[in-house]
């Protein structure tokens, strides 16, 4: 073991030298509160209370839905579909890059402006650069018999509610 | 008789205390004082007292480098005087958009200058990437000042996209939308990253006022750090180098 | 050392020449010394001048441009309605164009990250410090190879229909081809035929974002369809 110049004692020592240490724990320190400072300040910037509106919204009663009728909700973003047996909604965010979509009705598909995806009344993909097919919203009815939509829960594609 | 003539006011003030205590050099009539001007003054000394005469024709750099700090220069002083009349808040901001239109004094030439040399700033900052590449300006020792311009670009761009949103209007609204929505797509971190731009999940107030804040004081503290890096390199490296050069070896017997 | 040809000294009256470097070559070792020395000269106000005038030409050409086109001011935003088509900021429109042809994840984060990537990394390959013309070494292996990487990313990319990746990589490539041999032709010919192919591959990469870029600014219309520059939603 060669012998620390800095050590003027003329003492040999195993391991690192108490400047050593403490250097170590010095810049370990400093490691510390820099990532401290970071993770603090990250968190600091992401907001935790959001001013942005519900996502619940009632939809009427299941008997305006019958077969083939298709209502859009602009503020909620969503369609309200009438299906065989039941009622179901989709969202209306273009699943490429968020676009709002449209209803064409001679048409009977739903379209993006944006860059010209298609899709059918169950959210398929038709056509176009849209990589996955529209969500399906979660729906519910309250105690009164009105239709509960949340935009905000994906429902599996296909699961339709019967009224 | 002391000469009262307005010819000898210049050298007459510049013989005054005061000026002396100031400006500590003479006028630009020898080579030690024009030496001085730049050696003395902060802002200029990141300039070689000397430069080599072949780096001062167009052709040798086009100073494209020189047009993207022009530009910037115009932007920061632009975008300063805006500032006193715009409010980061919805839907003031548009509303704003509109008084330095048709209310303001010079406010839309002023917008409009902003624009144009943020588009000009980006065009040039291509060009001069593109003219430094091929003129292989990047071999070493200037290896790590291409990786400077290259985040320099990113910079610019991002100042430019963070600018975007400011006006709140249709376009700015949905090319941001657009462009947020694109970064969502990356693995793993690209929710968050959305997140914490926009400060919530969809263009708001919030997203405004967080690009406001990148846009007129992170970025451009950036910028003039990384501009800063970047000059001074330019210099430690020997300047700027144009045209690639082949070395000569000389003839036997001939004297270089 | 005895049979060295004389030393010629000048002398500059020159003050602004800086002072001269005599080396000694000895004629059995051959450095490279540059046969000229380089002039100086002051940067006051040499370079100082031609920076204000060059900060003056930028201001006064933006403000005419400022005075004479005006800045686009739509109507408010409002997130419910969509305009159509929705176009991002020009220098943005290259990769929107993309989009239309890959997923998001390709076109929006995966291409841009790698040609940052590639950017960056440029000043430390090898290739780029020491690449010589293309086909002054091994033409015929540089053929096949050019062949071969061209048919690769042609096919690769009209699989995705993208034509506008397809067109500019076959004119590129032609061009290419069309360098062989030009060392003893007219002076366009000689010129091209020094590229080297890092050269070729940057000029590669902006025929291509230009191109895109341009579709994407003056080609594309509602529903991102193609139309004709004078329908297509044209916006500072």
């Amino acid at each position: 073991m060669p012998e620390d110049p800095e050590d003027l004692t003329g003492i040999e020592e195993d391991g690192p030298s108490r400047r050593d240490f403490f250097s170590r724990v010095g810049l370990a320190a400093c490691a510390v509160a820099a990532a401290g400072s970071g993770i603090v300040t990250l968190d600091f910037l992401k907001p935790k209370v959001l001013f942005e509106p519900p996502t619940r919204f009632r939809a009427g009663s299941p008997l305006d839905y019958p077969e083939g009728v298709v209502r859009f909700n602009k503020e909620q973003r969503a369609y309200v579909i009438g299906a065989p047996g039941g009622v179901y909604a989709l969202s209306a965010v273009c699943t490429h890059l968020g676009c709002i979509t449209r209803f064409l009705s001679d048409e009977k598909c739903i379209a993006c402006p944006c860059h010209g995806s298609r899709f059918d009344l169950e959210g398929n993909v038709i056509h176009g650069p849209a990589p996955r097919p529209l969500q399906w919203l979660e729906m519910q009815v309250d105690a009164t018999g009105t239709l509960l939509v949340d935009t905000s829960v994906t429902i599996p594609h296909g699961r339709i509610f019967k009224a | 008789m002391r000469d009262l003539s307005l010819g000898s006011l210049g050298s007459r003030l510049r013989e005054t205390a005061l000026y002396r205590s100031i400006v500590r050099h003479g006028i630009a009539d020898t080579n030690r004082n024009r030496s001085l001007i730049i050696f003395e003054n902060l802002f200029l000394h990141v300039h070689p007292v000397k430069v080599r005469k072949k780096t001062l024709r167009f052709s040798h750099t086009y100073w494209l480098g020189g047009i993207t700090l022009a530009c910037a220069l115009v932007l920061n002083a632009t975008g300063i005087l805006l500032m006193f009349y715009y409010h980061p808040s919805v839907p003031q901001a548009y509303r704003d958009m509109k008084e330095l239109a048709f209310v303001v004094e010079n406010g839309m030439f002023l917008r409009n200058l902003h624009r144009w040399a943020a588009h000009l700033m980006v065009f040039a900052a291509f060009l001069h990437m593109l003219r430094v590449f091929y003129h292989r300006a990047y071999r070493p020792p200037r290896q790590f000042n291409w990786v400077v311009g290259v985040v320099l670009l990113l910079a610019t761009l991002l100042l430019s996209y963070t600018g975007y949103l400011l006006p709140w209007d249709q376009l700015a609204f949905w090319g941001v939308s657009v462009g947020t929505n694109m970064a969502k797509e990356a693995p793993l971190i690209g929710e968050q990253v959305r997140f914490l731009l926009l400060g919530g999940h969809a263009v708001s107030e919030n997203a405004l006022l967080r690009f406001y804040v990148l846009h007129c004081v992170v970025l451009p503290v950036a910028l003039l750090l990384l501009l800063s890096v970047h000059i001074w390199r330019v210099r430690k490296d020997g300047g700027v180098q144009g045209p690639p050069e082949e070395p000569e070896i000389p003839e036997r017997g001939e004297v270089p | 050392m005895n049979n060295l040809p004389p030393i010629h000294v000048v002398e500059s009256a020159d003050p602004l020449a800086t002072p001269r470097r005599v080396a000694l070559v000895r004629p059995d070792i051959r450095p490279a010394v540059r046969r000229r020395e380089e002039r100086w000269v002051m940067t006051f106000p040499h370079l100082i001048v031609r920076e204000v005038i060059l900060l003056q030409v930028v201001v006064i050409g933006l403000a005419l441009a400022a005075i004479f086109f005006d800045a686009p001011l739509q109507g408010i935003a409002n997130p419910l309605e969509t305009p159509n088509p929705a176009k991002a900021p020009w220098y943005f429109l290259g990769l929107q164009e993309l989009l239309h042809y890959f997923p998001p994840v390709v076109a929006g984060v995966l291409m841009p990250a790698l040609v940052v990537i590639a950017l960056v990394v440029i000043p430390y390959a090898r290739v780029n410090l020491t690449a010589g013309p293309l086909w002054a070494s091994h033409p015929g292996r540089t053929a096949a190879v050019v062949g071969a990487v061209t048919f690769f990313l042609a096919a690769l990319f009209a699989a995705f229909a993208c034509w506008p990746i397809v067109v500019p990589t076959v004119l590129v490539a032609a061009a290419i081809f069309a360098a062989r041999g030009g060392e003893s032709g007219g002076r366009l010919r000689r010129v091209l035929a020094g590229v080297t192919l890092p050269e070729w591959i940057m000029t590669w990469f902006v025929v291509v974002a230009t191109i895109l870029t341009v579709i994407g600014t003056f080609f594309r219309g509602p529903g991102w369809s193609l139309v004709w520059p004078w329908n297509a939603a044209v916006f500072g």
